[in-house]
């Protein structure tokens, strides 16, 4: 969470803001299945920056709210994006080793991974989706890896976050 | 690290696990809700100012001719009016003479569409009205042609509407030209409804109107819902296959109607009626005692000798039914049985 002698801390928490907007604002109906997990593309990265101050508290915070908006179990979400960050952050040290299109594929199995997770949490509340098209949105998201990163990363340099 | 996550784990279970269990975390969501759910305002601002524009910059002759539409349909929607006015007359007397509980008019409010939830896989709305503007849970949401669907979560100024095409849903239906019953489930698709356990020889065909029926004691009776748009008899399966599509534009519409019926149980409502028609003859003719006077048979036209005949024979027995309802508190309490003349002559 964040500290009192960070800088510039209340970007982050901007870039969390605009993320929740994103993750319900209005799509056209095909591209509903392809929505990218917003969220988490945020959290992977901030937990990759800044992990003493973007952690799994944060996440399950966030997926709290996150579980207000989709009126899913109180839980559910908040589970999903603890997990997410918690395996961006045992795989922290490799990770910014890699280059950037190994790192889209990790973030491609974490987010696979997490839906899956999903998919067996929301079956249990008797929301089973009929098919495994929830696999999707772990693609586009790993796909939007690069530009997400790219962009923050300016971000991050530009307002000197730390 | 790894004992943090466990603990969060741990956590989330016992959260979901109260929260599907117990009614506990209601207050805490509907708080967080409060804020929340502004997001879903914010990210439907772009279209509502699209809209606003579009209003102020509309051109006159576009607006006119909108107008003059709009004239037309009112006109015709008044002239079936006329006749709704008689019909409903006419079945409020053919239900006294049967002696069976009266219709009673539902209230209805509107209501905007403010989101769509985000999960592709279900269907469900948000809507801009909520506990504090006296929603309830399971309440039926219209739209201009048919029945949408029902109120699942409430929220302070918003809920949630779950529509009749989730795969989850299903509502019991009736056949309008014959009163076959049925049961309507959602499929997942937008534009369908699956008829589930129809019997292969039973009367229904492709352009039928479904209402529905008002057993499941959730959605009011009448309300159009689907039009079965194919009937497919497979000899290999035990029961036909019957789809149907949604008269309602689920989505499409921006503006839903929230029916407001009353929560009485029908001898209350029974009560309530019986109370108020004796108010209501009592102030046609204070002196003589109402129930000699049963009101359907005069209203029986005397050409018909035949039908009248058999109306007389119900009457009494309406009109004993009265005197027995008719306790003290009919006289006592007038307030009570003043809003309940409104509610049914509405």
């Amino acid at each position: 969470m964040a500290g009192n002698h960070s800088r510039n801390g209340w970007i982050v928490w901007l870039t969390f803001a605009i993320g929740l907007l994103l993750s319900v604002s209005p799509l056209p109906q095909f591209m509903e299945v392809l929505r990218p997990l917003w969220l988490a593309l945020l959290l992977a990265f901030w937990a990759l920056a800044l992990p003493h101050k973007v952690g799994m508290v944060t996440a399950w915070c966030l997926g709290l709210t996150e579980d207000v908006l989709y009126g899913t179990l109180l839980g559910q979400n908040a589970l999903i994006l603890a997990l997410i960050t918690f395996l961006v952050l045992s795989l922290q040290q490799r990770l910014r080793t890699f280059p950037m299109w190994q790192q889209s594929l990790v973030i491609l199995v974490i987010f696979g991974l997490a839906q899956l997770a999903q998919l067996w949490l929301s079956a249990l509340t008797g929301n089973r989706q009929p098919t495994l098209a929830l696999v999707l949105p772990a693609l586009v998201s790993a796909l939007l890896w690069p530009w997400v990163s790219y962009g923050l990363r300016g971000l991050r340099r530009r307002f000197k976050i730390n | 690290m790894g004992v943090r996550f466990l603990v969060l784990v741990v956590l989330s279970v016992a959260l979901m696990v109260v929260d599907a269990r117990f009614t506990l975390l209601k207050p805490v969501r509907s708080q967080m809700s409060l804020v929340l759910m502004q997001t879903y305002w914010i990210t439907d601002l772009p279209q509502r100012l699209f809209q606003g524009v579009a209003s102020q910059f509309g051109s006159r002759t576009e607006l006119a001719a909108e107008n003059e539409k709009l004239k037309t349909e009112n006109l015709l929607l008044q002239g079936r009016m006329q006749k709704l006015a008689a019909l409903t007359e006419q079945n409020v007397r053919l239900r006294e003479l049967l002696n069976s509980s009266a219709l009673v008019n539902e209230k209805v409010e509107v209501a905007e569409l403010i989101g769509m939830d985000p999960n592709p896989f279900t269907h469900r709305i948000i809507i801009n009205k909520g506990e504090r503007d006296g929603v309830v849970l399971g309440q039926p949401v219209l739209d201009a042609r048919g029945l949408m669907g029902q109120v699942v979560e409430l929220m302070p100024y918003t809920s949630r509407v779950l529509l009749l095409t989730d795969t989850t849903h299903s509502i019991p239906v009736q056949v309008n030209r014959n009163g076959l019953r049925a049961i309507a489930s959602g499929t997942g698709n937008p534009e369908r409804l699956e008829l589930r356990h129809v019997a292969d020889t039973a009367d229904i065909k492709e352009g039928d109107l479904l209402v529905s029926s008002g057993l499941g004691q959730r959605f009011p009776a009448g309300y159009p819902v689907a039009t079965v748009k194919e009937v497919i008899h497979d000899s290999g399966q035990p029961f036909a296959i019957v789809r149907a599509v949604p008269t309602a534009a689920l989505n499409r519409s921006r503006y839903l109607l929230l029916v407001f019926s009353d929560s009485r149980t029908p001898e209350e409502r029974a009560n309530d009626a019986a109370q108020a028609q004796e108010a209501e003859q009592k102030g046609e003719a204070p002196p003589i005692v109402p129930a000699t006077v049963p009101k359907p048979v005069t209203s029986v036209p005397a050409t018909a000798a035949p039908a009248a005949a058999t109306a007389v024979a119900p009457a009494p027995a309406a009109a004993e039914h009265k005197v027995v309802k008719k306790p003290a508190p009919a006289a006592a309490k007038p307030p009570a049985a003043a809003p309940a003349t409104t509610r049914e002559r509405q």
